[in-house]
């Protein structure tokens, strides 16, 4: 029956895939002659798929787990095999004829123009970021099963640019919106992506996650399947319009926060990790540590927000409480990680940069917030430092346990 | 070792593309629209067969006329080859089709013209 199942819910994504793409891609008239010669294709492979799946298994290519299957055949071919020609057939020729669709001169619907997607898509995601999201995964996964599998190697690519695809390129589409309701703010000129890019970068979003956020539920069980639904909530309640959640103070860095850790906390449920006092420590040490990037990365921002009328964690408590707190953060953070289990407490060690980079600024005054910058940048290579150390500290964690 | 499933892919894939290029199907008709589909369509198949290998449901032959070689746990180096022929034989029979639908009204059309 599994395998029936897990059929059914590709065949499921294909269908709606194809019906989408068919609907945004016919030309009036063009829909029927589409699912009719997809009716054919479909026909003819299913007749060479009872042919030739039924030889391979014959020849002993390949075989399935009886306890799995149905068990209805067609000659020597699991019904089941034929959901993926099914799936082929109806998605794959959508897809076709809405990219290949000629610009209909009367209707509205013309040819939107790609050019530069997937270049300024990438540039959106910032490269320079993508490993702080797939570590947090790959480390907490591979600590406790010790074991590099498919699912590690899949969720990895996800939380490196999948991931970060979505989180950057929905912010970049619906913060043009917030800026355009606000012309002080720099207007047109001032937002990052050309409108015309912000239907098919939405697409672009959905169709690299969802296929992923669909295997690796798959993979993993109930605990799977709540933390990737609050990754993938936070990811998009972050920035798309109606939620915002980065204009509501405290929201904000929450959310920011999440964005980190809930990659550790996939990794965690995927590899069924008992929950300890360490972990959890660890986890919400994690946490804080996000919570103050994100908070002292918005006060920076806090005039050209006020002006734009934007609401942040910085605008509301003034650039003087939010270093302080960030400040704060960081020290609570590094104290709890004395409390983890050994080698833990090294880990504290690393509070103390990002505190140094960010005293400095204990008395900023929310006019020479702007100068917070410079620590800004620094911050982002600290966190190349950071890693490092939290990488020796893993690989001792590894040594002492194995 | 063998390689005879391999080499029947390879002309399987062959043959396709030969169908393609000689009545302008797919590659031939739109190169960079016929890759987006091609590789769309093999990474969602092999996504499938990562997850049912992952549920255990699919287990790799045994079988002589096979290299043997594994790009993953009870995935072999034939299967992507496989997919690839898979999505191919889709889309040069659906523009095949789309080809002989168009076709018939012209036909019906002309017949029309004959006899008025």
């Amino acid at each position: 029956m599994t395998y029936l199942w897990l059929a059914l819910a590709f065949i499921a994504a294909a269908v709606v895939a194809g019906v989408i793409f068919a609907r945004q891609g016919a030309r009036p008239g063009e829909a029927r002659k589409h699912w009719k010669a997809v009716g054919l294709a479909f026909a003819a492979l299913a007749v060479l798929t009872a042919v030739f799946d039924s030889v391979m298994i014959g020849m002993e290519l390949f075989h399935y787990d009886a306890s799995h299957i149905l068990g209805l055949k067609i000659a020597l071919a699991p019904i089941e095999d034929f959901a993926y020609p099914l799936a082929g057939a109806v998605a794959l020729p959508g897809l076709w004829m809405w990219l290949t669709r000629k610009p209909n001169g009367s209707s509205s619907r013309s040819r939107p123009n790609l050019k530069g997607l997937v270049p300024q898509a990438l540039l959106a995601s910032r490269p320079v970021s993508w490993v702080n999201t797939a570590y947090p995964f790959a480390a907490a996964m591979l600590l406790t099963t010790r074991d590099i599998d498919w699912v590690l190697i899949l969720c990895t690519f996800y939380f490196l640019i999948p991931y970060n695809l979505a989180m950057y390129g929905i912010n970049d589409v619906f913060d043009y919106e917030s800026d355009l309701k606000n012309p002080r703010k720099g207007g047109i000129e001032g937002a990052l992506l050309q409108p015309r890019l912000h239907r098919p970068m939405l697409w672009l979003a959905a169709i690299t996650n969802i296929p992923f956020l669909l295997v690796l539920a798959f993979a993993g069980g109930p605990a799977a399947w709540i933390s990737l639904a609050v990754s993938a909530f936070a990811v998009v309640a972050y920035s798309v319009a109606g939620l915002r959640f980065k204009e509501r103070p405290v929201l904000d860095s929450l959310t920011s926060s999440t964005h980190f850790v809930s990659p550790a906390v996939v990794g965690l449920a995927l590899a069924g990790a008992n929950v300890t006092s360490g972990l959890l420590i660890l986890l919400a040490s994690f946490f804080l540590w996000g919570m103050a990037a994100h908070a002292f990365g918005a006060v920076q921002d806090i005039e050209p927000d006020r002006q734009a009328g934007i609401g942040s964690i910085a605008t509301v408590i003034g650039a003087r409480r939010t270093v302080r707190l960030a400040v704060g953060l960081w020290l609570v953070a590094g104290l709890a990680m004395l409390a983890a289990p050994w080698p833990g407490p090294l880990a504290a060690i690393i509070a103390v940069p990002y505190i140094v980079n960010c005293a400095p600024y204990w008395n900023v005054a929310d006019t020479t917030a702007a100068r917070t910058n410079v620590a800004w940048r620094l911050f982002i290579w600290l966190n190349y430092g950071s890693g490092f150390l939290v990488t020796l500290i893993f690989i001792l964690q590894w040594s002492l346990t194995s | 070792m063998g390689v005879l499933y391999l080499a029947s892919l390879l002309l399987g894939i062959s043959c396709m593309l030969l169908l393609d290029h000689r009545f302008r199907l797919f590659f031939w008709r739109d190169a960079k629209a016929a890759a987006i589909v091609t590789a769309v369509g093999v990474l969602f198949l092999l996504g499938w067969d990562l997850a049912g290998i992952g549920l255990g449901i699919f287990l790799r032959g045994e079988g002589t006329i096979a290299t043997g070689l594994l790009l993953a746990p009870e995935l072999p180096l034939e299967e992507p080859v496989f997919l690839l022929f898979l999505v191919l034989c889709t889309m040069v029979l659906y523009t095949g089709a789309r080809r002989m639908l168009d076709l018939v009204p012209a036909k019906r059309s002309e017949k029309e013209r004959e006899t008025v």
